[in-house]
């Protein structure tokens, strides 16, 4: 194969470049269509009717419908929600509370154990849950924590903890020194230089680290499916037993489905700007 | 102020581990009072190791998931930010799109894809195969792992985009146009500058991916049930058998204790990258 140098000004050589720039766009808006088209078919499926939600060949032009929506919303679906909202957000403020003073004095105040500390602290989120789960069934039961929203909130706060520890520290020691300093120099103490300087500088990175750990308690199956039962069971324990109750009724699977989606895709494009650096730790800026 | 902390973690979550290693040593099903429950050393070890057919087919297999879901996102991943990578209209909106699938709950992604899409008789998917001439396939009967890895696949091709797409802005315009100016093409250009540069993201992207899909379980819960047989029974899922429908809490803690063990040796490679990291940080 010979090389074609970039002095060689062949004609045609410019329109081709063109045209395979134009290829590779189109295959992209294709690709991207592909790997969304499950989402937006889901839902799409949503606002059918179950009979067209079932039709082979598939129906693409319909009476869009809220029925769906609404009997899903009347039925239990909303107790499931409501747990999922409460304990989501319940984690990620215990986290945040817990977390930021810690990644404040790893970033700003650090000593010869700062690295081990972070090392450790990042360990605990790489052991898999199932190798706690079955010392968590039995203590929880005990202790009355077994299908509670407050068990699942400190479970998920304790999971997301490492999560908040290293990104946070990541944002902080992004910030300039200098204010911090002048700050001290003025008497300020830790919670006024917090809520003053360094959380306002950082807000961008909290919204975003928030938003991650809401999101991984929204998802989150294991430990809720087994740890849960009446009371506080979350979203993907109603959709996990959504086909063996409900039979067939894709078009409330799908608003169900929807419902329990949107949100967090839309937090997620919002954190978008951040996600790398918290799927990393803080690893990749 | 870092010790309430430290304190609540090593609590929630470090505490469990150690009462896993002790029960491991016991023997004690819940629901069955015949058996008594006694110290039994490491015969729930043994057993596991040696005799229970179906931890070995769960190793196998969580071993087989965990490449073919981590090799499978990784090179479309791979592809995808490559594609990305560029700068076109509407870029923005491309990449909104194809990160989507990451944010999906698991139990959600497994619900609709075995029925809107899978389903033998209305899934859309068969549509498509059949409308293409083939035969109507029953995707989760006949072809179970597979299945599974395709759900996976769609979920974590994204995470690996987005750790590669933030790698490959990280190389140099001007690098590049060294490379060009020094009569590189495209295929070269690739194995010579972008892999190699492009090196620690995807080890990165490797273990980052690999501690998190060997603990694969919604998917497996809610589209196949770790069956037909055990054909996709993983480990988290034989764990959860074990302690969640037979009441086995000595052998599942057993098991629980070689997860553990498992996801440490890769664990221990991914933070000694990470704390190097840490130091330096990746990306100028």
């Amino acid at each position: 194969m010979s090389a074609v140098g970039l002095g060689t000004n062949r004609p045609g050589l410019g329109a081709r470049l063109r045209l395979g720039a134009l290829g590779l766009n189109l295959l992209t808006y294709a690709l991207a269509f592909l790997i969304f088209f499950p989402i937006l078919w889901t839902v799409v499926t949503g606002f059918k009717t179950e009979a067209d939600a079932a039709a082979t060949p598939p129906v693409f032009l319909f009476h869009a419908t809220l029925a769906n929506f609404r009997a899903v919303f009347s039925s239990d679906y909303a107790s499931y929600f409501d747990n999922s909202l409460i304990i989501a957000g319940g984690s990620t403020l215990l986290a945040l509370l817990l977390g930021l003073p810690a990644a404040y004095a790893l970033a700003f105040r650090p000593s010869k154990h700062t690295p081990k500390i972070l090392s450790w602290v990042l360990s605990t989120k790489m052991l898999p849950a199932v190798g706690a789960l079955i010392p968590l069934i039995v203590i929880y039961k005990r202790e009355g924590l077994y299908d509670t929203r407050l068990g699942m909130i400190l479970l998920y706060a304790a999971f997301n903890l490492p999560l908040v520890i290293w990104m946070m520290r990541s944002f902080f020691a992004d910030l300039p020194r200098e204010i911090l300093e002048a700050a001290t120099v003025d008497g300020a103490g830790f919670v006024r230089i917090m809520t003053r300087i360094v959380i306002p500088l950082s807000a961008p990175g909290l919204a975003a680290t928030a938003l991650l750990s809401v999101i991984f308690s929204w998802n989150e199956f294991l430990l809720a499916v087994n740890l849960t039962a009446v009371n506080a069971p979350t979203l993907p324990v109603f959709i996990s037993g959504f086909t063996t109750s409900e039979g067939l009724f894709w078009a409330k699977l799908s608003a169900a489905s929807t419902m329990a989606v949107a949100p967090v895709i839309l937090a997620g494009w919002l954190a978008q700007r951040s996600l790398v650096r918290g799927l990393t730790f803080g690893a990749v800026k | 102020m870092i010790l309430p902390a430290l304190v609540f973690l090593a609590v929630m979550t470090q505490a469990p581990f150690v009462v896993t290693l002790w029960y491991s040593f016991r023997q004690w099903v819940i629901t069955d009072p015949t058996i008594p429950h006694k110290w039994v050393g490491f015969e729930n070890f043994r057993y596991e190791l040696t005799e229970d057919p179906i931890f070995r087919t769960a190793i196998l297999n969580t071993v087989e998931f965990t490449a073919a879901i981590v090799g499978g996102s990784l090179v479309l991943g791979l592809a995808f930010a490559l594609l990305l990578n560029r700068s076109f209209p509407l870029r923005g909106v491309a990449r909104s799109l194809m990160i989507a699938p990451f944010f999906v709950m698991p139990t959600v992604n497994a619900v609709v894809q075995k029925n809107l899409f899978l389903n033998p008789i209305f899934g859309l998917s068969n549509w498509v195969w059949t409308s293409l001439g083939f035969h109507r396939v029953d995707w989760l009967a006949t072809h179970p792992k597979l299945s599974i890895i395709e759900m996976a696949v769609w979920q974590w091709a994204p995470f690996m985009m987005l750790i590669l797409l933030a790698g490959l802005q990280g190389i140099s315009d001007e690098v590049r146009e060294a490379a060009r100016i020094d009569g590189a093409g495209p295929v070269t250009e690739f194995r010579r500058i972008t892999l190699p540069l492009l090196g620690p993201y995807i080890q990165l992207a490797i273990l980052l991916g690999m501690i998190y899909i060997l603990q694969l379980f919604a998917e497996i819960f809610v589209a196949t049930q770790g069956g037909p047989g055990t054909e996709t029974t993983t480990l988290p899922y034989y764990i959860y058998q074990t302690i969640a429908q037979a009441n086995d809490v000595g052998s599942s803690s057993a098991e629980g204790v070689l997860a553990i063990v498992f996801s440490a040796i890769i664990a221990t490679l991914l933070l000694r990258l990470l704390t190097r990291t840490f130091r330096s940080g990746l990306t100028a």
